[in-house]
């Protein structure tokens, strides 16, 4: 039951650590040799569903929730001065990832409201 | 791991930006200024941009800095303009090695990076907004 709630928070975690990144490369837009980062979520959250699915006692269980958090180097082709940073891309990225992380407070809080209710009873 | 600091990389990049609108803004006022204090026309100037390290652990995140700002060294443009106070014997004046089309380009990309950090900062803002909301109804 409490596994949403550490499920969410690790959602949240990396939303906001990468919304860091990105901030990084669109400040580095114009920065010459700097190449973009970005944390991909498919990795890091596939790796970590696995992991809560403990099924045996002997399974060993991460006690941190959150893990050395993945960044890696974009590849796309850089341009004359060395940056690789596509500015509309970016500000692409940075939208969708906010709209995440407001997935997961909105969910965080229907959560909240649902043991609210629980309680009333 | 602070959420400001996301903040300080947007600020971070706005004042680059900013900087590097008033070196493109004294670029094209001194488009006709043939004399300088150290003797000659102006030389262009444009600014060095190198990422700023604001936070190490558990990831580093980068702003950036104007680091330096320097001065253009391509030959300067000459006209025959033998009327003019700075014109050598021969008429030809010697006129600052600015291109207007150059630092309007400079201009534009400048200011779209800005609006991006301040698109960024707003973001960064809703969501720290958002996350007081928590558990508030």
């Amino acid at each position: 039951m409490n596994e949403g709630f550490a499920a969410l928070e690790r959602l949240l975690f990396l939303a906001s650590k990468r919304h860091g990144v990105i901030a990084s490369n669109i400040a580095n837009a114009d920065t010459p040799d700097y190449k973009a980062k970005d944390i991909k979520f498919d990795d890091v959250l596939e790796d970590e569903a696995i992991a809560v699915r403990v099924t045996h006692p002997s399974h060993i269980v991460q006690k941190d929730g959150v893990r050395g958090v993945g960044i890696v180097i974009e590849t796309m082709q850089p341009w004359k001065d060395k940056n690789n940073v596509e500015l509309d891309m970016e500000v692409a990225k940075m939208t969708e990832n906010a709209l995440l992380f407001q997935a997961g407070i909105t969910m965080l809080t229907a959560k909240m409201r649902m043991f609210r209710n629980a309680l009333r009873r | 791991m602070n959420s400001f600091t996301v903040l300080q990389i947007s600020a971070s990049a706005l004042e680059a930006q900013r900087q590097r609108m008033n070196v493109i803004a004294s670029n094209m006022a001194n488009v006709n200024s043939t004399r300088t204090e150290g003797g000659g026309p102006y030389r262009r100037m444009e600014v060095v941009f190198s990422p700023l390290t604001v936070e190490q652990n558990p990831a580093p995140l980068y702003g950036v800095e104007v680091v330096d700002i320097v001065r253009d060294n391509s030959p300067f443009k000459t006209i025959y303009d033998p009327g003019h106070p700075d014109a050598d014997k021969e008429g030809n004046v010697a006129l600052p090695n600015v291109n207007v089309i150059e630092e309007m380009v400079n201009m534009m990309m400048s200011f779209r990076a800005y609006e991006a950090s301040v698109a960024t900062f707003n973001i960064t803002k809703s969501m720290i907004m958002k996350t007081l909301e928590l558990g508030r109804a």
